[in-house]
């Protein structure tokens, strides 16, 4: 591992003090093994991980890297008792992640003015990490409906999160649920529906059509 | 291009080679061995390229087996109360049915994004077997002559792409095997084909020739898409 590497995972702690700052960066020097006397100057942390807000993003993504492999802790993994696990891993950071989420989503060059790809990302990885870990077996176009469906879900729950902690969970239950239901409809619909085209293959072929 | 006929060379003195291989892919249907490394876990030291030549070898061959599955399935449709050809279609259809799933889990195991592609397909697959089984018991063979060659040769070549993975990790030695395997029941599949008059159909030449471009071409999507 090197030692931005290193330093920038010893960061990851510190964020529930600090924030998502440059400040949190420059005391990961202070956690080493053997630890440096003083924090890391700024021309450091520009060095080793961009100059201004580009350290910040850094340490925004990496400590959303962190949080997504928290998920695999937890014992009999399934979908929500997954993504519950990661909505509890914002809790200590929670006041700061609306800065870190407007921070991901505000454009290096200025334009386009407002850059989802980001956040859309995020919850992409999150859902596909829950698939993952619960062995979602998915194939084919279920495989995207699965993982966008749940990246849906999550995004929602998080944001609910940020206004409403203390109801995210049930709120994250209810979409689940609902979201099972809807599956169960259509799966429903679409069995009733292959019932009624071999009924007609059925009627067509005892006519002797072909 | 290889001729198929040098795929058909090939196939016996290859298979003889491959003991090992003729029986890989048990392993994802044994569930006393769903837990062994080489069939639960996935090499996580590999570079970015390595990781981009796994994912599109089995992302395409994922794409090859659900498209050959239907490919007979349409055949069926049309063939399959035929006595002598149906039993021979259904036959080559189980065997795809095995691929299919052996391909389902080596994308879980590698987390494998599948193809975007996969609804297209099956349309597809579906509409050419079952167009070249309206033309008839040979034009239904032709077609799987003209795609079992390209495959066999996707295979072969795909072979040569994997030994840019490090055979340290046990699953990708075994994930060779099943390759093996597969390419060698694709060659059996166009003696098959070429046993039973392939190249009687009308216009062979022509519909091989349009058959083989069209799944070249859905290589090169699957791979990218």
């Amino acid at each position: 591992m090197s030692s931005s590497s290193r330093l920038l995972q010893l960061a990851i702690p510190l964020v529930k003090t600090h924030g998502f700052t440059r400040k949190t960066l420059s005391l990961s020097a202070l956690s080493l093994p053997t630890p440096h006397t003083e924090p890391l100057s700024d021309t450091a942390i520009s060095s080793l991980w961009g100059q201004g807000d580009d350290a910040r993003r850094t340490l925004i993504t990496a400590w959303l890297d962190d949080a997504r492999q928290q998920m695999k802790n937890v014992q009999s993994p399934t979908i929500p008792e997954v993504l519950r696990a990661r909505l509890e891993c914002n809790e200590p950071v929670l006041s700061y992640l609306p800065e870190a989420f407007a921070l991901l989503a505000s454009p290096t060059s200025g334009l386009p003015p407002l850059d989802i790809r980001p956040g859309l990302r995020h919850a992409a990885t999150v859902a596909d990490e829950a698939c993952w870990i619960t062995k979602d077996a998915a194939t084919g176009t279920s495989w995207y409906t699965r993982r966008a469906s749940l990246a849906t879900i999550y995004a929602v729950a998080e944001l609910h999160q940020i206004t409403s902690p203390k109801t995210a969970y049930h709120f994250l239950d209810s979409l689940l649920d609902a979201s099972s239901a809807i599956k169960s409809s259509l799966d429903e619909a679409e069995l009733f529906t292959s019932y009624i085209v071999k009924g007609w293959a059925g009627i067509i072929k005892s006519k002797g059509i072909f | 291009m290889r001729h198929p006929f040098a795929l058909r060379c090939l196939a016996p003195f290859a298979r003889s080679f491959v003991t090992a291989a003729s029986s890989a892919s048990a392993v994802y249907t044994d569930p006393s061995r769903q837990h062994d490394l080489a069939v639960a876990t996935t090499p996580a030291d590999i570079s970015q390229k390595q990781q981009c030549i796994l994912d599109a070898a089995l992302r395409v061959d994922q794409a090859g087996e659900i498209a050959a599955n239907w490919i007979y399935r349409g055949q069926m449709a049309v063939l399959g109360r035929d006595r002598t050809t149906g039993p021979i279609i259904q036959d080559m259809w189980n065997q795809e049915k095995k691929h299919l799933i052996v391909m389902n889990r080596l994308q879980a195991q590698h987390r494998v994004r599948p193809t975007i592609l996969s609804d297209v397909a099956k349309v597809a697959g579906f509409g050419l077997g079952a167009m070249t089984g309206i033309m008839g018991k040979e034009a239904a063979m032709a077609c799987t002559e003209a795609v079992e060659t390209v495959i066999g040769e996707h295979y072969d070549d795909q072979l040569k792409d994997l030994d840019a993975l490090p055979s340290s990790h046990p699953s990708i030695p075994l994930l060779k095997n099943i390759i093996r395997e597969l390419r060698d029941d694709e060659l059996e599949h166009l003696d098959t084909a070429v046993e039973h008059f392939s190249q009687r159909a009308p216009a062979h030449a022509l519909l091989s020739t349009v058959i083989g471009g069209g799944c070249k071409i859905a290589i090169e999507l699957c791979k990218r898409m």
